[in-house]
């Protein structure tokens, strides 16, 4: 899939999902709390729990495909098991569980990096499962309207919307560009490859002014003072949902404490 | 590459997240102060980040095999200075984060540090100081946006080996944490620079005026007026 064809599917899920109208506050609130209990612990058992509960809530209560879920996590995870095999192999102090005579050097594997390595892909995996119930439940504009409840600056917000409009628009004028260029065999050397690299990006740039020119002239059509004002059609956040997603944060610290000492390796 | 959510072991993201804020606050208070004397640079400013945006979702050709993506971030302090681009980055970061999982939220804080603060800034000063000892705008561009991709995988690296420490100390920490990204990283650093040059030749070459307009440092006031060009490459 290409790139933008997967933030079209994000998007979709966003707007279609079983929990689109739950209000933003909510999942924020629990997407962000158990982001920051995960990405602090260095155990096992949370991030493990931690991923579990979000990937129930994504696949059974949101009724998120579970192709898109999980093709999500396929990048990311080739990323980390690289730097968790590089983390495990050379990192670490104290007791080694394994030395290697090298002819040069003493190669030894430490027991603490290992178990440093678990805990990092065990976290980041973690991580990334609320990162994914935010994204695949919570629509971008929900969420901007958001960070202007909590006084977030009005130029970021504004910004962010603008951005986030125009990523789609200049994604697929740059795939029609390379599309163009690939059947023009752009890719016929490296010199090449970079030279027609460098025209996409140039005339992407010279769309872009243009674009924010034209962009400015509509604006002004519409009576733009400098401040875009729009309707927030805004669900407040149920009591009971938010009570219990504070007991689950509860229960996560106590599960926390309760397998602090037990070891990875 | 930037750091991937959870990846940073916990002091360490809330450490960055301490030392980014305060800047990024900086940079935020000059776009609104900039926003509020021209209300229509607002549109060009964001169009810049998803411009940013759409250049990090390309691949980079690199000669290792690997295939890396441009920053961007060193050519766009070059066209719109260091605070304003620390700014737009946030943002950028966040989208970034949240669609494509470059990123997070909890190392947001690492991750603006490396690419929104450090690399532009001292691509910046790099490229001020070739405009003022007047070389050929081109050695300067590729230096500045070589060493500007370079500076945020030192950093990146430094960032790393802080957090995680091996047997003798931070530095042969970091020291391996640059090793590993010196193979790849070198050539698609020269490979950026290299291909900022291209774009800064083209864009003279075709646009010269807003090259002007923006005094390549100077931000411009959009005009109303339309430039009738040919579209260029589709």
């Amino acid at each position: 899939m290409s790139h933008s064809e997967t933030y079209a599917e994000i998007d979709r899920s966003a707007y279609t999902n079983a929990l689109a109208k739950c209000s933003p506050i909510t999942k924020t609130f629990f997407a962000l709390s158990a982001l920051i209990i995960c990405a602090s612990v260095s155990t096992i058992i949370v991030p493990v729990v931690i991923f579990i509960t979000c990937t129930i809530l994504v696949l059974s209560l949101a009724k998120v495909k579970a192709c898109l879920y999980f093709n999500l996590f396929v990048y990311p995870t080739y990323m980390l098991v690289l730097s968790c095999i590089f983390l495990a192999l050379f990192f670490g102090s104290g007791t080694t569980i394994a030395e290697i005579q090298l002819p040069w050097f003493t190669w030894s594997i430490f027991k603490n990096g290992l178990s440093m390595s678990i805990t990092t892909f065990l976290r980041v995996e973690g991580a990334l499962s609320c990162l994914f119930f935010l994204v695949l439940t919570t629509s971008i504009t929900d969420l901007c309207v958001l960070l202007r409840r909590v006084h977030v600056p009005q130029v970021m917000v504004e910004m962010s919307m603008m951005i986030y409009r125009y990523i789609f628009l200049f994604l697929e004028i740059s795939e029609q560009m390379s599309l163009a260029q690939k059947l023009r065999l752009r890719r016929s050397g490296w010199l090449s490859s970079i030279r027609s690299l460098a025209l996409l990006i140039g005339s992407l740039f010279i769309r872009t002014l243009d674009q924010g020119e034209r962009t400015l002239v509509a604006m002004n059509a519409r009576g733009y003072d400098g401040e875009i004002r729009i309707l927030e059609d805004f669900v407040s956040p149920r009591k009971l949902v938010l009570l219990g997603i504070v007991l689950f944060d509860v229960l996560l610290i106590i599960l926390l404490f309760l397998t602090l000492n037990i070891g990875v390796v | 590459m930037h750091i991937m959510e959870g990846f940073l072991p916990s002091p360490w993201w809330q450490i960055w997240w301490i030392i980014s804020l305060p800047i990024v606050a900086y940079g935020v208070y000059k776009v609104a102060k900039l926003t509020k004397k021209m209300p229509e640079i607002k549109p060009l400013l964001a169009l810049v980040g998803a411009f940013v945006f759409v250049i990090s979702a390309l691949k980079l050709p690199s000669v290792t095999g690997s295939s890396s993506h441009p920053t961007g971030t060193g050519f766009s302090a070059i066209l719109f200075g260091p605070a304003i681009t620390s700014a737009i980055s946030v943002i950028v970061l966040v989208f970034q984060a949240l669609l494509l999982a470059h990123g997070g939220i909890t190392t947001l804080g690492a991750n603006i540090f490396s690419m929104g603060i450090v690399g532009p800034a001292i691509g910046f000063a790099i490229w001020w100081v070739f405009k003022k000892t007047r070389v050929n705008p081109s050695v300067g561009v590729f230096v500045a946006v070589a060493v500007a991709d370079l500076m945020t995988y030192i950093t990146t690296a430094f960032q790393l080996g802080l957090a995680f420490p091996t047997e003798g100390s931070v530095f042969t920490s970091f020291a391996t944490f640059f090793g590993i990204y010196a193979i790849t990283q070198i050539p698609i650093a020269i490979a950026e620079g290299f291909l900022a040059v291209l774009i800064f030749n083209f864009l003279s070459k075709y646009k010269g005026s807003i090259l002007q307009k923006l005094g390549v440092l100077k931000i411009p006031t959009a005009n109303t007026e339309r430039k009738v060009e040919p579209q260029n490459a589709v």
